[in-house]
């Protein structure tokens, strides 16, 4: 079925009074709110505040009881749903790439069923997971089991792109991998947002990356707006309670000086390691089966840095060993302090470092886990 | 014990390669046919559940006649020859394929049809391009049972002149050739037990390519 193309770029989208009842409590109770097209709107609060119910309520996958959602002025009750989804990209969770299909084939199905010709789709699909940086003659032909989970992820984006949709939707695409993981792909997905300068609402329930990703954050509780703004009128001005719960930096940093490194770091584990010796695309296919983004790298016992396997997938056809591609990282002792270590981290615009007890690698610090181990 | 001799000598005496071609030429149309019928009926009260119980529980009752009053049962609407026994076939065949085929599509995980709704896939679509793939191991589940099935009710089809291996068997009682029984007999098993693994090697194939549990 070929849909027409309903909007090409969003000037807005309003949400006017919007209620979505449960039996007899509200999911979502009279809202209003209004997304300003290019932006990137976070809607964040407790579980149960109505936030995903929100979200679908935009492309139609829940039906509010009373209000209206327009898009560019036009009410989407009077639009077939159908072709209000395909202009809208869709990226969830637990991204529900279909089992049966190639990734290929996955992210080519919409524009299949619109009646693209084969290498149209090829091209397509090829462009999308280079953007993603997932080289295509290593992935188009493989099933989604044979990824790790974020490259499951990125093809979840690639597939959300397919039709170049003027708007996104995204609920908690990142809240099911490990916060190494999620660091990286929050860091890419800002480049990529940058660069395809779409409008995006997107859900979460992890401050932190609201404050990284966001233009401006709505906050709900209980099925009602309490506050939207961008970050720093919410962290300045909050408007109750439960916005200066949820965006107080102040209590974070308390223990600050009292902190060491060993109190805050992620423990080590073996799966972390490579060997100085190993190939790139040995290390790819390594880490894919690890489902990690990023390793270390070890001559021995000796720590030469890390490598990142978005870095690795570029330099697939040369048989470079590790040793010549890894690349410095931080290291700390475990008895060093956490105010020291974090800007440290910061000057030197790095996430992520490693901590040494004499020669032995005991944890890994991740600047946002530590933020977050503080609240 | 039957020396090959003699084993080659039933065989030519009965007249074996023309009754194996027909017992298969009949078996064939018979589970065809059920296919075609049973994945229908399948999709179609998966499309309409309130069919699906009345549907399922009338499709039970055929299947508790027993075969040889089903296919007496028909004799008088289709006549001596193929037909009755063809028609028992399809009719004891139709439930395990539907039901697999319905169980199938109703049981395909929520999350993939939700994804599917969401990128804007029609319902139609959905069907044919995410449920009934994901449903296919199951569907093949049911055909394996009804290739089964179908077997044993072509074999019976000697009794009112179907042709097939069932009237080498039926000769060899009536005209008490044991020899004619035994290779009749074993051959028509031998058979049944290479459908059945050919059809299991699919059904395992589409598990690897569709299942995900």
């Amino acid at each position: 079925m070929q849909t027409e193309r309903l909007f090409d770029r969003i000037d807005s989208i309003q949400l006017k009074g919007i209620t979505k009842k449960y039996g007899e409590g509200f999911a979502v109770k009279d809202l209003d709110l209004e997304v300003i097209g290019g932006e990137l709107l976070i809607l964040i609060g407790p579980s149960g505040s109505g936030k995903t119910t929100t979200l679908r309520m935009i492309n139609r996958m829940i039906e509010q009881d009373e209000g209206s959602v327009t898009i560019n002025g036009i009410d989407t009750k009077n639009v077939d749903p159908v072709r209000l989804r395909r202009n809208i990209g869709y990226v969830i969770q637990n991204i529900g790439l279909f089992p049966h299909m190639t990734i290929g084939e996955n992210i080519g199905l919409v524009p299949k069923l619109e009646g693209w010709n084969k290498k149209e789709i090829e091209e397509r699909v090829k462009t999308l997971l280079e953007f993603v940086s997932l080289p295509p003659d290593m992935f188009m032909n493989r099933y989604p089991k044979q990824l790790s989970g974020g490259q499951q992820q990125r093809v979840g984006l690639a597939r959300a792109m397919a039709m170049d949709p003027p708007l996104f939707l995204m609920d908690e695409p990142f809240g099911a991998l490990d916060p190494i993981l999620r660091k990286q792909l929050q860091k890419e997905f800002l480049k990529i947002k940058n660069e395809i300068n779409r409008t995006i609402v997107f859900v979460t329930h992890d401050i932190e990356e609201a404050l990284v990703l966001g233009d401006r954050i709505a906050i709900m509780d209980q099925g009602e707006l309490v506050q939207v703004g961008p970050p720093e009128e919410l962290i300045f001005n909050p408007a109750n309670e439960l916005v200066a719960d949820i965006v107080d930096n102040q209590r974070k940093f308390k223990h600050m000086d009292t902190l060491k490194v060993k109190d805050l770091m992620s423990p080590f584990e073996d799966k972390y390691v490579l060997q100085a010796k190993t190939e790139a695309c040995d290390a790819v296919d390594e880490m894919t089966k690890r489902d990690l983004e990023t390793a270390f790298v070890f001559d021995e016992d000796a720590l030469l840095g890390q490598v990142e396997i978005v870095d690795l997938m570029k330099c697939r056809h040369r048989e470079e060993k590790l040793s010549e591609l890894a690349k410095p990282i931080k290291t700390f002792q475990p008895m060093d302090s956490v105010a020291f270590a974090l800007s440290e981290m910061k000057n030197s615009g790095e996430y992520l470092a490693i901590v040494m007890n004499s020669k032995h690698p005991v944890g890994i610090l991740v600047s946002d886990e530590v933020l977050l181990k503080l609240i | 014990m039957l020396s090959i001799q003699a084993i080659a000598n039933v065989w030519e005496r009965n007249l074996m390669t023309m009754r194996t071609i027909e017992h298969l030429h009949m078996f064939s149309i018979a589970l065809l046919l059920s296919i075609i019928i049973g994945v229908s009926v399948g999709i179609f009260i998966y499309m309409k559940p309130k069919t699906a119980n009345p549907v399922l529980n009338f499709l039970n009752i055929v299947e508790t006649i027993p075969d040889l009053a089903l296919i007496v049962l028909l004799l008088p609407i289709l006549k001596l020859g193929a037909g009755p026994t063809i028609a028992a076939c399809v009719l004891y065949s139709i439930l395990p394929i539907a039901r697999n085929t319905y169980t199938g599509l109703k049981n395909v995980d929520e999350q993939y049809t939700y994804v599917a709704q969401a990128i804007g896939l029609s319902p139609r679509e959905a069907l044919l391009k995410v449920r009934i793939p994901m449903s296919l191991p199951l569907i093949a589940g049911g055909i394996r049972i009804a290739l089964v099935f179908c077997m044993g009710v072509v074999t019976l089809g000697g009794l009112v002149a179907a042709g097939g291996l069932g009237t080498v068997l039926q000769n060899g009682i009536q005209l008490y050739q044991k020899d004619a029984i035994l290779v009749a007999g074993l051959w028509t098993g031998l058979l049944a037990v290479l459908l059945d693994g050919f059809a299991g090697l699919i059904e395992k194939k589409l598990h690897e390519r569709y299942g995900t549990w």
